[in-house]
């Protein structure tokens, strides 16, 4: 990258289990407080940011570019361009990116980047068959063509897709990602102890963190529609109590019969969003503004379909030949947990000789990663993964926590579905 | 006139015909080669068309010129004014109004011209692009064609029952006949006014085009009916469909929806003469001939016109009309008043919550703050809840919800406070909360930040003393809940400046609420006047008075609730708090009823939010009388040793309703308020102050001032000082003079 991004300030929504207090809120109603919220608290004029962009992977269909829709309800200038972007479950950090390579471009200089995701309003739609007769049914004039028509239904059109099923399976490989995380279970033999463990840490951690009041800072309380009795100001996820013995009663969820990978040691679909004020530093520093931090440079890599969970391990690899950063330059780091077999694969494979050698040709292996330094707050087990949302939720954890600790470097990363990965190296100075 | 006329045969002027006249006329008419005929409506001088008597005269003028001009093919009548048609006839002129020949005579006229002007030798096509309302949507429908627009001001309506008189130039003989009697009774008897597309949908209106494309939908229509290109699909909207046919075509179908109206009426419109009458005309007229219609009309019109009720909802428009141009007069200096953009209001209860409803819903962006974030949810959920109410009567789609809660913002801290244009203090009525609230609010704000107070009685004049600039304070006194009441008291303290004052009313305008400016007392106009009627009652129930009696009595004056019901609705513990600061305020004059504190402190009850007050509200929402004020008011009268006897209405009537009278000729002479009409309005808005009744002042004077006097000295002596006659009352009893001197209209 030319020049730092700096990151003024950032904020999310409190993260809500599917189904459960956040899914009155829509994808845009989330990121709308946020949005208000992180303009408050920066104290930036509306006037002079030059586009809103919006990480989203499941779009409303009742908001389409559901950017411009958030800009709107969010009060920003009628005149404010927005635009929704998209790289799966990169895409909160796709509109951090999307900032920098903008304002590198010379487009604009100030830009609020956004993530947001409401899984608990995707909706289930109809499968093509009923598709195709409702196609049919607008076709027919007369009431005789009608009936014709009507002939053709069967009880199974009925059947719904589960949209949030279907956009969490790989359409060409056939895997859900579920799936994808038991082949990397056993390509790096991380067992069901061992992914339990790791999700028992993240509870832990996470409830930890939450009863220290150190996501306060970082969370916009929310109003709970459509009752709005209640404000909504920590995370639903994270289980003070959580036990082993509790996670081992659980059955494998993706593979019944052999499988590892239960509900308890995989992410559990969530709502929330998270989104900050960007620019460019000497944008910045010609405001007098302090940053939370800066995004130094950025990597996405691509990798097979079915082994998308190894997705930061090939970013961060890219990430180090483009920044000449060495793994051991990051004081901390956040790997997304979509699953705790996922994570720890992505660890063996960073310290693999043989994984260096086989896909990067380096002679050496990446490096190893001190457990004490990786997601220190939890991560998306305890408190969730809000698709669209969590690339930024990771950004804005990270830079947070480096302060509080006095951290210089810091590596952000996530897998993507679909084959692909993220590696964001932050800093605080 | 007519020979003025330039005729089409001087081939100079083709093209060009224009009729003149030596003053200004209202209606201009010009033909054109086509033999088209236009009419123009543009009332000199003014920015709306209302048909006062000169422009009856002037346009049986013009039919006397056109019934002989065989050569028209057709007749296009339309208004210069932007967004208006005809707003209506003048109602100024039926103020003048005292006797019912009067009346009949008023009637009579117009509805002889539009007979004439229904039945002139050639269609006729009124293009209605903006209000048509009243005497305008008369006319409108003696035209043979009705083409509206789909502008946002185009509305179609008879008004007339909210001044207290009737349509009476044929409308409740045209509007059934075009639309059917149920649409018709809706228009009619409660002011319910259509948009474009409706009026065509329900048959008022024979086309509907966007007034974008006017130039072109206009000569197309007249081209058709002067071809008489398919004229009868033209028409076909104008019978009723469906379910109202079957209502309307048999005689059974008929008598309910007369019964169903008229138990309406008992609900939406009791102690109003004029609805009843227009149902009793529409009634015994429907189905007959229009010439006796019109002179049913007529005479229902003559009955109602110069009722004493008709006067005083003409006066009420006309008070809510100067009002709205009080604060419209420019500022001393020529200052624009400040525009309010962004707005933070502290306390999020009940009264916070409902101001945050207010602002978010007139697109404003509030951020609401209080202690902690369990108490910030309580202003989102008084939000939510008037929205919802809006869904139910579909005043409010339900995907509009999630934008307008999105204005609304919670703190817990002043952030974002700095860039406010007004700050609303709702926090609880404590004298030092608040002012402390205040004190550290004003560190928060910027310099030409407003900051207001909502407090219903605590003073103004007290609380400016905790800021550094008081002169940018002033009360503004929401009314509970605010998303029915229409009055907002803007309270002037004796440092606050004009320009603020005059922001604030402004700002009320803008949130569709009257504005009353008000200067500093305690319990400001509204609450000084309407809290010694409620104690009245208290003290009447321990010397023997009933509540149901008492309440009964009161509703039957035509009050939407009795006095013990509005206790418990604003809350005892509220009431009795603000009855005291009264007490304080006032002295002698406003001492409580001890029953009062009894039925607060001793027994706490607490009114219709704990649904046990001076009544009880059961599961389904059933009211019954509370056995524990039985309890409570004997324990007084114990104390007391009162012995109890029985209290007439007619006494009840008067004790309630002479407090209220003199207690705001009190402020009339204290200069309070400017004006007797926007005290009288501020009553009726604010505490339900029966319309047709006028407001206390109007109330005096329709007994009489002398009346007045007479039964406040008696009650004086009886009751002692709290009824002893105002200065104003005997100074003006004894100069014979009103509070509303007839034929002199309120400006």
């Amino acid at each position: 990258m030319k020049e730092r991004l700096a990151i003024i300030d950032g904020l999310r929504t409190p993260f809500g289990k599917i189904g459960g207090a956040l899914s009155g809120l829509t994808a845009d109603d989330l990121a709308a407080r946020v949005v208000r919220e992180v303009l408050v608290r920066t104290d930036f004029p509306a006037e002079r940011i030059d586009e809103l962009i919006v990480g989203n992977v499941a779009q409303p269909i009742e908001a389409a570019n559901v950017s411009r829709v958030i800009a709107l309800k969010a009060g920003l200038p009628v005149t404010m361009i927005a635009s929704t972007v998209h790289r799966n479950c990169a895409s909160g950090m796709e509109a951090i990116t999307t900032a920098a390579n903008r304002i590198a471009a010379g487009e604009g200089e100030v830009y609020l980047a956004v993530g947001t995701e409401s899984m608990s309003n995707i909706p289930l739609i109809y499968g093509p068959k009923m598709t195709r007769l409702f196609g049919a049914l607008l076709k027919a004039k007369t009431f005789g063509q009608k009936l014709g028509t009507w002939m053709a239904f069967r009880p199974d059109y009925l059947t719904p897709i589960i949209g949030v099923q279907v956009g969490l399976t790989d359409p060409i490989c056939g895997l859900n990602m579920g799936q994808t995380a038991e082949i990397l279970a056993r390509d790096f033999h991380v067992t069901r102890s061992e992914q339990d463990a790791f999700a028992l840490a993240s509870h832990l951690k996470a409830a930890q963190a939450q009863a220290a009041g150190r996501f306060t800072d970082e969370i916009v309380p929310l109003p709970l529609a459509p009752r709005y009795e209640l404000m909504a100001t920590s995370d639903e996820g994270p289980r003070p109590n959580q036990d082993m013995a509790a996670l081992a009663k659980l059955k494998p969820y993706f593979d019944k019969v052999t499988g590892t990978v239960t509900v308890g040691n995989a992410c559990p679909l969530t709502d929330g969003a998270a989104g900050m004020l960007v620019m460019s530093e000497s944008k910045a520093k010609a405001l007098g503004l302090t940053p939370l931090g800066y995004l130094r440079d950025y990597a996405y890599a691509a990798l097979e379909g079915k082994r998308m969970g190894l997705g930061p391990v090939h970013a961060t690899e890219k990430l180090m030949r483009k920044s000449g950063l060495t793994l051991a330059d990051f004081q901390l780091i956040e790997i997304n947990e979509a699953f705790a077999a996922q994570v720890l694969a992505c660890e063996r494979a960073f310290a693999s000789a043989d994984y260096a050698k086989t896909h990067f040709g380096r002679d050496q292996a990446l490096g190893t990663i001190d457990p004490a330094i990786l997601n220190v707050n939890g991560g998306a087990i305890a408190i969730g993964h809000p698709v669209g949302a969590t690339g930024a939720r990771l950004v804005i954890t990270l830079l947070k926590e480096m302060r509080r600790r006095g951290l210089k470097l810091g590596l952000a990363s996530l897998c993507v579905g679909g084959g692909q990965g993220a590696a964001l190296a932050l800093e605080t100075a | 006139m007519a020979d003025t006329i330039i005729t089409p045969q001087d081939p100079a002027d083709i093209g060009s015909g224009v009729i003149r006249r030596n003053h200004k006329p209202a209606l201009s008419l010009s033909i054109d080669e086509e033999h088209v005929a236009r009419v123009v409506f543009d009332l000199p001088d003014e920015k709306v068309n209302k048909f006062a008597a000169a422009v009856v005269g002037e346009l049986n003028e013009l039919i006397d010129l056109l019934i002989k001009r065989t050569d028209v093919r057709i007749l296009v009548f339309s208004s210069a004014k932007k967004d208006v048609f005809i707003a209506g006839a003048d109602i100024k002129e039926i103020t003048n109004i005292t006797i019912a020949a009067d009346a009949l005579a008023k009637a009579r006229a117009g509805q002889q011209a539009f007979q004439r002007w229904s039945e002139l030798p050639f269609p006729t096509l009124a293009v209605i692009d903006g209000a048509c309302l009243g005497g305008g949507l008369e006319f409108a429908m003696a035209c043979t064609y009705r083409l509206v627009t789909d502008a946002e001001k185009t509305s179609l309506g008879l008004p007339e029952v909210s001044l207290g008189i009737i349509p009476g130039w044929g409308g409740t003989q045209r509007l059934p006949r075009l639309v059917g009697p149920i649409q018709a009774l809706e228009m009619i008897l409660l002011s319910k006014q259509v948009n474009g597309p409706k009026a065509l949908k329900i048959g008022l209106a024979d086309a509907c085009v966007a007034r974008a494309f006017l130039d072109v939908e206009l000569p197309a229509l007249t081209t058709r009916i002067v071809t008489r290109d398919h004229l009868e699909t033209l028409t076909a909207g104008r019978k009723p469909e469906g379910t109202s046919r079957i209502f309307e075509k048999n005689p059974f179908g008929r008598m309910f929806t007369w019964k169903k109206a008229r138990s309406n009426l008992w609900k939406k419109a009791r102690g109003m003469p004029a609805p009843f009458k227009a149902l009793e005309v529409v009634r015994q007229t429907y189905g007959g001939a229009l010439e006796a219609g019109l002179t049913r009309e007529a005479e229902g019109f003559a009955e109602v016109a110069p009722t004493p009720e008709c006067k005083c909802l003409i006066d009420c428009f006309f008070a809510s009309e100067a009002l709205r141009k009080a604060d419209r007069a420019p500022a001393a200096d020529g200052a624009k008043p400040m525009d309010v953009t962004q707005v933070a209001v502290l306390g999020a209860g009940v009264m916070g919550g409902g101001i945050a409803w207010l602002f978010a819903d007139k697109g404003i962006p509030v951020r609401v703050k209080d202690i902690g974030w369990d108490a910030v949810a309580k202003a989102f959920h008084t939000a939510a809840d008037y929205n919802n109410q809006l869904v139910k009567i579909r005043k409010l789609k339900p995907q509009e919800v999630g934008l307008r809660m999105a204005r609304i913002t919670g703190a817990i801290d002043y952030k974002g406070f700095q860039h406010s244009d007004l700050v609303v203090e709702a926090v609880v009525e404590n004298l030092e909360i608040k002012k402390k609230v205040l004190a550290e609010v004003e560190a928060q704000v910027s310099e030409t930040c407003l900051i207001v107070s909502n407090t219903s009685s605590l003073s103004i004049t007290e609380m400016a003393t905790a800021l550094k600039h008081p002169e940018r304070f002033v009360g503004m006194h929401f009314f509970n809940p605010v998303n029915r009441m229409p009055l907002i008291e803007v309270i002037s303290g004796p440092q606050t400046s004009p320009q603020a004052v005059q922001a604030v009313a402004a700002l009320a305008r803008r949130l569709g609420k009257t504005a009353v400016v008000v200067k500093d007392c305690p319990g400001f106009l509204v609450n000084r006047i309407l809290l010694p009627y409620m104690v009245e009652a208290a003290w009447m129930l321990q010397e023997g008075g009933d509540v149901l009696a008492i309440d009964a009595a009161i509703r039957s004056f035509g009050m939407p609730m009795g006095p013990f019901t509005l206790t418990d609705a604003v809350g005892i513990d509220v009431g009795t708090k603000v009855a005291n600061v009264l007490a304080q305020g006032y002295g002698e004059r406003m001492q409580v009823a001890p029953v009062l504190d009894v039925i607060a402190h001793d027994f706490k009850l607490l009114g219709a939010k704990a649904k046990k007050g001076f009544y009880i509200e059961d599961a389904k929402g059933r009211k019954s009388l509370n056995g524990d004020i039985t309890l409570a008011v004997k324990k007084v009268r114990d104390q007391r040793r009162i012995a109890p006897r029985d209290i007439q209405a007619d006494e009840i009537l008067d004790r309630c309703l002479l407090i209220m009278v003199n207690e705001a000729a009190r402020c009339l002479e204290e200069g309070i308020v400017a004006k007797a009409a926007f005290l009288d309005l501020a009553m009726v808005m604010g505490t339900g102050f029966p319309p047709q009744k006028g407001g206390p002042l109007h109330y005096a004077d329709q007994l009489g001032l002398k009346t007045v006097i007479e039964r406040l000295t008696r009650l004086h002596l009886r009751f002692g000082a709290r009824f002893k006659p105002a200065a104003l009352l005997v100074a003006k009893s004894q100069r014979g003079e009103r509070f509303f001197p007839p034929n002199q209209p309120i400006t």
